[in-house]
Parts: structure tokens; C-alpha cells; sequence
């Protein structure tokens, strides 16, 4: 076992914050190594891995991740895309135990990367991202969605590095906090020089419900390049009150608007996975799939 | 062809003139416990304030670098002059402060500005306060203002600066905070008595004038009560070659229902660091609303921190940042939420040119006992060519969930569509770009007192590239 | 008739501005009344007020409904009462579909479990007669839709809840002719189903020229300025409210 400092923040800040890294014990690392060849992958992983995806000449192709079990795990994910390629992402993490994961993607000019992750009441989640949008006009999505409980607790560090000019990349992360839980949200969007053109946004709402839940929000832009339009926003807490007075306004009480903002917070992420199978999967998880008729 | 024209550097030829020292005045550089010990003789520091300059250069020579923010690598403390005694002793009549330093004060227009606006102006030239003078109104009020120094020997404050002095920012709080604590010197003493509103501000002007010399000021404000006071600060220090550095700290006690307005407009020589503590403490129904405008200094790290920590406390900071060529600015605010129904807010504008950076950077934490609080951040940059840096580094740590919290931030340049429709309008590009440039830094101006902001627009001095008039 | 609703000298502030000043008017079960004034008179807020928003803080007077003071009850309760109030500008809310939302809300209103597929039907149905595409029911609520979309989608909702007084906030401003005439079919149709009470803050007739019009009130500077019959309505489009607020 190893102590390894994970999910450092591209630009560290205030030390007492606690949040420029985290730290976990590590084993060595066992992956197996897979190759994802085929258009569309759905997969359940439950032990050390490493991932490859490979997407060029225009290939547009879909793997979703279901990972869980029981043991402690480690994933790494490579992701290349060629020009005027796609990759379509879904992680899915719902394990009670240690969870390590890096995302690793590289996307040419014209490429798409999409990247849709779910934390479903997940114990222990270490996860970082790093994008590099190298091509012109490459671009990048990530909806991120989270719902945690008790005393989850859950490290996210994602990073957009604009290298290509005209590169878009747009990061939206919604999640609902239970009990003690614990998330922080490390989120960059990195213009680099000579990235003119390009524009980067990011947001997170957060609806924190449980009395003693801890939050930490850290969203980062980094600019060298005059010619870019970055965006960021946050908001946290409970939920918005003109909202509160509409659904009142019909007849809902206050448990159940909290109820139904905190399920759409999650069914927002669900709902940007265009892949019906893997959407329906998710559901029955959160028990909401197709009820009687 | 799109042609870039260019903001030019802020005009500071007005702060690049000074006066030679004698170099015996130098107390020697470096820092070991006989300098602080023979400083201190020098100051008739009570006791106490022996010890507690011992007690903080061990914590100093213990305590790590910080780890993040620009690079202080070329800064070498020992060699910074930490005490410059200047030969004047304090002054209460403008007439006996000696010619040069009077020269050096109504260049910057300090004694018109007093006579015109200020109930009351400390100025520190170097390391002590050479002039002091408070309107007879206002001394009659109960209101005090005067040196820290003579402030501990008086029996009527030297309890309660012992009581204050240093314990919001302790010198445990990080490395340039010990050093202060070790060496600190001159600064003001502000008391405000309860129910007293000061209608007219107070002013302190900093500047540093020996070449290499640290500046360690403290700054320590009381509020009573209900009372009201704004306190502006401005520092300048002319051009040298040897890097320098101001570790002030400023230390804000506000009382129930007081109400603080702390405005300052930095413009340090652009060889200096500046890495200043600023911190409040606000009580049930208080106020501190900071202005802070920071346009000198090689590299700055400068976050006033508000502690909210009586029931329905508030903060305000409003800050402009413009880092030009060789400039690294780390700025912003730290927030935190200590008692049920605070608020904050902030509101900040970077302008980075030339191949200077600026970062923004905050933190908002809401405790779980600040049930009810809101918190709002807005910031914004502008880069105005290619090769200067700007990076927004905004943290927030929610503990509660009965709490609103929002966070916003955009960075980007002057818009074309904006130029043209200027143009349209019959303005040149590079009046628009100037117009623009100006807008944007509106909301901190308007802040300001007039003659600050006045000084400000001076500052900026947005002349743009081949501009006619 | 019975009296359905009973505003008596009502005050009503919003951060510390008093927007109301004395107002009472009654409504009757199956009437319907028209509430006109110039801008800012303060329709809007005495419409909110009604409802309950947490925005408005109601100073003196009452508000009662069915024999019961409800002044200090919260929106839900009054919701569960039977008042509707068709918002002017309806919030977006992300994540949560038309139908999910509507759903929700009849069964709590009725009290009552409802199966989806008698759900669904009355939705269709609903939907038909305000020319709705189905589509609408599973977009989320209010999101993108369009000025007209949002006000179809308040006219869907009072004819799925039916409640007893519905009180229509410019439920007609900024929609073209069409427009219009689809959400006037709609609030006939809620007329003529359940026979409940109207409110109706507009400015125009066109609106108004499929119902009759029981009683009018004009509001002025927080104040009730006149009250009249339908013939007021056509007065004031002739010529304009200078005579009733004292100019």
C-alpha cells in the first residue's frame, strides 16, 4: 500500500481549504487491460482495469461503464478520437467501496467528446478527468450528476485544456446531497495560448439536504489567450424560492417539491445519455423505472 | 486589418521621485533575535511586545514558504532592511515635519486633501509615523487616532491593544504574518467610542522610500457599537532596483451594529511584493465593506478576510485589479460565515496587459452554524492583448444546507460588436476601447471618494496607442 | 350566489414598500370578474398576494376564501383550497417533465392516487383542446418554451386541476390573435366543466369576449379606484383610465 495523492488542482489556492489534493492508500495497480473495438460497449466492471477507446476516421462510438462491486477498485480510460470522430462516455459508479478512476481523452480537430458520469450513492469516489481539446474546433461535454448519502464522500477533478483553436468545451455538474456527505468539485477550463476562438463553460448546482453535509465547489479558469470567452457559476443550497412558490402555487407540499427537484437534478444527467438501454438501466438502479400500466 | 491598440502603462512618474537616506540609518540587514531585541529597545516596546516579537521570529523561522500563488523566489527577506528610524520623531503641525519629507507628502497631495475632505491624515514615511493630525471635532468626539507606539504607552489603550494586537491574524497565520509579528512597526491606532458616526473619513498614506526596506505597518481599528468610520489607506513607493516588501497586516474589530469602510488604493513600485493581511472581524448586525484597488507591486497576495460572526453580520468587498508588464497581482477575498443570517458579497474586476497576470482568487466558506446566510461572488477579467495571463481561482466550503450561495465568473476581451457599435456612434477604436476599459472598472470607482477615484482614473491612465487629444 | 372570495382592506408590502393600500373586493362562486389599471397600479402583486407568495407581507386586512381566513396560509394550502393563479411569467424548471410535474400535483390536490393511464388520458384530452402537441407533456416544465408555450402551459394546468377561483395574471399579453383565441377556447372550457370563478388582470378585450363579464375593478396606486359593471371594460378601451384615477 502506497499513499498517493490524487486529484491535484491544476492551480493549487489556500492550503487550509483542503482541496488542492486528496489522499489515498493505494495497491498496486492489477488492470486488465481492455480494448473497447466495438460501436457500442456496455459493460459492468468490478475489477482493476484499464480501458482503451479508440475512435477515427469519423467512427462515433458508445461505451457505458457500470462500476461497482465489491472490492476496491482502480480504472484508468484512454480515449482517443481522430479527426471528425465521437466518443460517447457513461460511468456509472455505484460501489460501497474504494473507487479510483482517470479519465484520459485526447480529441482532434472536429472530434466530440462526450463524457457522462453518475455517482449514485457511491461510498468512496476518487475521479479525475483530463481533457485535452488539441484540434481545431474538438469539443467537449460533461454532465456530471451525483447523489449521495450518509457519509459518501466523493473527490471530482475535472480539466478542459484548450489547446486548438475554436475548441468548445462545456461542463455541467448537478448532484443532491444526503445526510453527511461530503463531495468537492474540481472543474478547469485551461486556455491555453493560441487557442483563439475558443469558449469554455462550466456550472454546478448543488441542492444540499442533509443537515451536515459538507460541499466544496472549485471551479478554475485559466486563461493565456485574449481571444477566448470563459464562464463559470455556482449555486448551492436549497431550492430556489420562486420555484418553491410555483409548484406550491399547484398544490405541491414542501417535502414533496424537495423530493422532485432533488430526482431532477439526477434525471437531467440521465436524460443527456441518448442511449435509451443504458438510460433505462439507470433508472430501475434509481427505481424509477416504468411503473404499472 | 485589425489593428491592436494598446493601454498604456499605468502613469506613475508622479510617485518616482525621492530623497537620499543616510545609510547609517540602516539597523542592518537580516534577521536574527539580537535585531528584533535591539528594535524593540529602539521602539520602548512594553514587555510584552518584546516577548511577542521573539515568540512570532520563532514561529517565522519555522514556518514553511506558501505553496501556492506567484513565485516570491527572489524576494530574500534577510537582505530586506527590516527598520529604517527616520530622524523626524512624530508630528502634529505640518510646519515642524522636515522639508524633504513635506516635499516628498505634497507631491502626493496629501496636506491639500486634508484640508479639503479628511477629518484626519497619518502618513507614514518609511517606518514611523511622521505626521499625525486629527480634527479638533473629532478628537472631541472620543474618536482616537493616532501611532501604535504611543497608543501602547498610553494607559487609557494599552490594555485593549494588548487585548487586540495580533489576535486575528496571528502570527502563527502564515510566514510573512510571523514576520510581522517580529518586526513590525508605525501604523495607526484607530478607536471609534459607541454611537459616534464619523461623517468624514480618515486617511493613512503609506509610502516606502528606502531603497530595499521592508515595511511592516500595523494597522489595528475598534468600533464600538454603532458607530461609523471610513478608513482610507493608500500606498505608493518610488522606483528602485532592489526588490522590496510590505508585510502589513490590518486588523478590524467592528461592534454590533457598527458599520466599516475600508477603502485603499495600492500603487507600490512595480519592483515590490506585497504580501499584505488583511482581516475583520464583525459582530451581530456589523458591517465592513472593503474597497480595494491594486494596481502596484511586482507580485501581491492580498485576500482581506471578513469574519462574520454576530447574527445577521455583512460584508462587502469591491476590488479592481490591473496587473501590467512584470506583474504578478493575486487578489481577491475570503468570506467566512461564522453566525446564523450573514451575507456577503463580492464583486471584482482583473485587467491584465502587457504580459502581466492576474488572478483572482476567493474563498467563501459557510459554516454549519451560519444557518441562513446568503453569499453572492462575481468576477470578472478582461485581457487585453495575447500574452498576458488571467486565472480565476474561486473556492467555496458549504456546510449547511439552509444557506444560498452563488458564484459567477467571466473573462474575456473587449468585444468587437461593442468597438463597432461605438464606431458606429462616431467614437475612434481607440476611444472606445479606452470607454470600455473605463466601464468596466466604473463599479469600483464609484466606490471610491472622489479625490481616490480621481486618483484612480489617474492611475489607469488609459492612453491609448497613437491617440489624438 | 354564494361568496367565494372576501378581500377586505388589504395591505400589502415587498421589501419594505407598501404596494396595496386598502383593497377589498368579494367574488362570488361562478362569476367572473375583470381586474384592470395602469401599469405598476398593482394588479399583479394583489394577484401574488392571493396566491401567497412568500415575496409579498400582508400588513393589514384579510383574505378570506370559503368562510375561512387564509391570509397566513402558505401557497400549497390555498393550492389544496382551489385557488389558481396563471402566472405571467412562469418559471422554467429543468428536470422535472410537464407531466411528472401535473401528476404530482392533482394528486395532491385531490388527495387521490391516480393511474397513469387515467392520467395520460385526461392529459391528451386537455392537450387537444388548446392545440398542444403531445410532445409538451414530456419536455420539462416550462423549459424553452416560448412566451405563448408557457401560457398554454398554465391554461393545460388550471384545466387538469380545476380549481374552484382562477386568477389569470395577462394570461393574454404578447400572444398573437391564434394564440389568444386557443387559450380563450381553453378557459371556456374550464368555465363550462367545472362553473368556477375567474379573476382576469388584462388589458384587452379580446380575452374577455367569450365570457361575461359579472363585475369589474379597477385598480389605481394600490388602490381600488372604481367598480362597475362590463360596461366599465368597454370604457376604459374607449378611454382610458384618467377618469378613474383622478387625472
Amino acid at each position: 500500500m502506497n499513499t498517493v495523492k490524487l486529484n491535484t488542482l491544476p492551480a493549487p489556492t489556500f492550503s487550509w481549504l483542503g482541496v488542492n489534493d486528496t489522499q489515498r492508500e493505494l495497491d498496486e495497480h492489477n488492470a486488465q487491460s481492455i480494448t473497447l473495438t466495438e460501436k457500442r460497449t456496455s459493460i459492468d466492471v468490478s475489477a482493476d482495469s484499464a480501458f482503451d477507446i479508440n475512435a477515427q476516421d469519423g467512427e462515433n462510438k458508445f461505451a457505458a461503464m457500470f462500476i461497482g462491486g465489491e472490492n476496491s477498485l482502480q480504472i484508468k480510460t484512454n480515449v482517443d478520437i481522430g479527426s471528425s470522430s465521437q466518443v460517447t462516455l457513461v460511468q456509472v459508479f455505484e460501489s460501497k467501496a474504494q473507487t479510483v478512476s482517470e479519465v484520459t481523452a485526447r480529441a482532434a480537430g472536429n472530434a466530440k467528446f462526450e463524457l457522462i458520469q453518475l455517482y449514485l450513492h457511491t461510498t468512496d469516489t476518487v475521479s479525475q478527468a483530463d481533457v485535452t481539446l488539441d484540434g481545431r474546433k474538438a469539443e467537449f461535454t460533461a454532465n456530471i450528476g451525483y447523489l449521495l448519502d450518509d457519509s459518501d464522500d466523493l473527490d471530482i477533478n475535472l480539466t478542459a485544456k484548450h489547446l486548438g483553436r475554436k475548441t468548445v468545451s462545456g461542463i455541467t455538474a448537478k448532484g443532491v446531497m444526503n445526510g453527511n456527505a461530503r463531495k468537492t468539485f474540481k472543474g478547469t477550463i485551461d486556455f491555453a495560448r493560441g487557442c483563439a476562438g475558443a469558449v469554455g463553460t462550466e456550472s454546478e448546482d448543488v441542492l444540499l439536504i442533509g443537515e451536515k453535509a459538507v460541499n466544496k465547489t472549485v471551479p478554475l479558469i485559466l486563461c493565456a489567450e485574449e481571444d477566448v470567452e470563459g464562464s463559470h457559476g455556482a449555486s448551492i443550497g436549497r431550492v430556489d424560492e420562486q420555484h418553491i412558490f410555483y409548484m406550491m402555487s399547484r398544490g405541491l407540499p414542501e417535502e414533496k417539491i424537495i423530493q422532485l427537484t432533488a430526482q431532477s437534478k439526477i434525471s437531467q444527467t440521465v436524460n443527456s445519455i441518448g442511449d435509451e438501454q443504458t438510460a433505462e438501466r439507470i433508472k430501475l438502479i434509481l427505481g424509477q423505472g416504468d411503473e404499472d400500466e | 486589418m485589425k489593428e491592436k491598440t494598446t493601454v498604456a502603462d499605468i502613469d506613475r512618474s508622479r510617485y518616482d521621485f525621492r530623497f537620499e537616506e543616510d545609510e547609517n540609518d540602516f539597523l542592518g540587514s537580516g534577521l536574527t533575535a539580537q535585531i528584533v531585541n535591539e528594535l524593540s529597545a529602539e521602539k520602548n516596546d512594553p514587555e510584552w511586545m518584546r516577548e511577542f516579537r521573539l515568540h512570532s521570529l520563532d514561529i517565522y523561522n519555522k514556518t514553511k514558504m506558501v505553496e501556492w500563488g506567484p513565485s516570491i523566489d527572489e524576494l530574500d527577506v534577510d537582505k530586506i532592511v527590516t527598520y529604517i528610524r527616520q530622524k523626524s520623531r512624530m508630528n502634529t503641525d505640518w510646519n515642524d515635519v522636515p522639508e524633504d519629507i513635506k516635499q516628498t507628502f505634497e507631491n502626493l497631495g496629501i496636506p491639500q486633501a486634508e484640508q479639503e475632505s479628511l477629518a484626519g491624515v497619518g502618513a507614514q514615511y518609511d517606518s514611523e509615523l511622521v505626521y499625525h493630525n486629527v480634527r479638533k471635532e473629532v478628537a472631541q468626539s472620543g474618536v482616537v487616532y493616532t501611532d501604535l507606539e504611543s497608543a501602547m504607552h498610553d494607559e487609557r489603550y494599552a490594555e485593549m491593544i494588548k487585548s487586540h494586537f495580533m489576535k486575528l491574524v496571528p502570527p502563527t497565520d502564515h510566514k510573512f504574518a510571523a514576520l510581522h509579528g517580529a518586526v513590525w512597526s508605525g501604523g495607526s491606532f484607530v478607536y471609534v467610542p459607541k454611537g459616534v458616526k464619523l461623517e468624514i473619513p480618515l486617511q493613512s498614506y503609506f509610502r516606502l522610500n528606502a531603497k530595499g526596506a521592508g515595511q511592516f505597518e500595523h494597522t489595528l481599528i475598534i468600533l464600538e457599537e454603532d458607530s461609523y468610520l471610513h478608513f482610507i489607506e493608500g500606498c505608493s513607493a518610488p522606483k528602485y532596483y532592489e526588490a522590496g516588501l510590505h508585510a502589513g497586516c490590518v486588523e478590524l474589530y467592528v461592534g454590533k451594529n457598527a458599520a466599516l469602510r475600508y477603502s485603499t488604493i495600492e500603487n507600490w513600485s512595480k519592483n515590490m511584493y506585497n504580501l499584505n493581511t488583511k482581516r475583520a472581524l464583525v459582530a451581530e448586525g456589523g458591517k465592513i465593506e472593503w474597497v480595494s484597488g491594486s494596481f502596484g507591486s511586482h507580485v501581491s497576495y492580498l485576500y482581506p478576510m471578513s469574519i462574520l460572526n454576530g447574527e445577521g453580520a455583512r460584508a462587502e468587498f469591491t476590488g479592481i485589479t490591473f496587473a501590467g508588464e512584470g506583474q504578478n497581482l493575486d487578489t481577491g477575498a475570503k468570506m467566512i460565515h461564522n453566525a446564523p443570517n450573514t451575507s456577503s458579497y463580492m464583486n471584482t474586476k482583473s485587467i491584465s496587459k502587457s504580459g502581466g497576470i492576474s488572478t483572482f482568487r476567493s474563498a467563501v466558506v459557510v459554516k454549519e452554524n451560519a444557518v441562513g446566510s446568503k453569499s453572492s461572488v462575481s468576477c470578472e477579467s478582461l485581457m487585453l492583448d495575447g500574452i498576458s495571463r488571467s486565472d480565476t481561482v474561486p473556492a467555496m466550503d458549504i456546510r449547511t444546507k439552509y444557506a444560498d450561495v452563488g458564484h459567477e465568473a467571466k473573462i474575456g476581451r473587449i468585444s468587437d460588436e461593442t468597438v463597432f457599435y461605438l464606431m458606429s456612434r462616431g467614437i475612434s477604436e481607440q476611444d472606445a476601447r479606452a470607454m470600455i476599459v473605463r466601464g468596466f472598472a466604473d463599479n469600483v470607482s464609484k466606490e471610491l471618494p472622489l479625490e481616490y477615484a480621481m486618483e484612480m482614473n489617474n492611475l489607469i491612465g488609459l492612453e491609448m496607442h497613437g491617440s489624438i487629444g | 350566489m354564494s361568496e367565494l372570495l372576501k378581500i377586505s382592506d388589504l395591505y400589502v408590502s415587498a421589501e419594505e414598500k407598501e404596494l396595496l393600500h386598502g383593497v377589498s373586493l368579494s367574488i362570488e362562486s361562478g362569476s367572473t370578474h375583470v381586474l384592470m389599471g395602469p401599469n405598476g397600479a398593482g394588479k399583479s402583486t394583489l394577484g401574488l398576494t392571493i396566491m401567497g407568495s412568500p415575496e409579498y407581507t400582508v400588513s393589514g386586512g384579510n383574505i378570506v376564501f370559503e368562510g375561512e381566513d387564509i391570509t397566513g396560509e402558505s401557497a400549497y394550502e390555498r393550492a389544496k383550497r382551489g385557488i389558481f393563479l396563471s402566472f405571467q411569467d412562469p418559471v422554467e424548471i429543468p428536470g422535472i417533465t410537464l407531466s411528472e410535474f401535473l401528476r404530482n400535483s392533482l394528486e395532491q390536490i385531490t388527495g387521490k392516487h391516480m393511474k397513469l393511464w387515467d392520467f395520460k388520458k385526461k392529459l391528451k384530452a386537455a392537450m387537444e383542446i388548446l392545440n398542444m402537441d403531445s410532445s409538451y407533456a414530456d419536455r420539462d416544465l416550462n423549459v424553452g418554451f416560448s412566451g405563448g408555450e408557457k401560457k398554454k402551459s398554465e391554461i393545460l394546468q388550471l384545466l387538469m386541476l380545476e380549481p374552484k377561483l382562477a386568477i389569470l395574471d395577462e394570461t393574454d399579453s404578447g400572444l398573437d390573435v391564434d394564440a389568444v383565441k386557443t387559450v380563450s377556447k381553453g378557459i371556456e372550457e374550464y368555465k363550462a366543466r367545472t362553473g368556477g370563478s375567474l379573476l382576469v388582470i388584462t388589458h384587452n378585450t379580446r380575452i374577455l369576449e367569450s365570457l361575461d363579464v359579472d363585475r369589474t375593478h379597477i385598480l389605481s396606486a394600490g388602490k381600488i379606484a372604481a367598480q362597475g359593471g362590463a360596461e366599465l371594460v368597454e370604457d376604459v378601451l374607449k378611454n382610458g383610465f384618467d377618469k378613474y384615477i383622478g387625472k
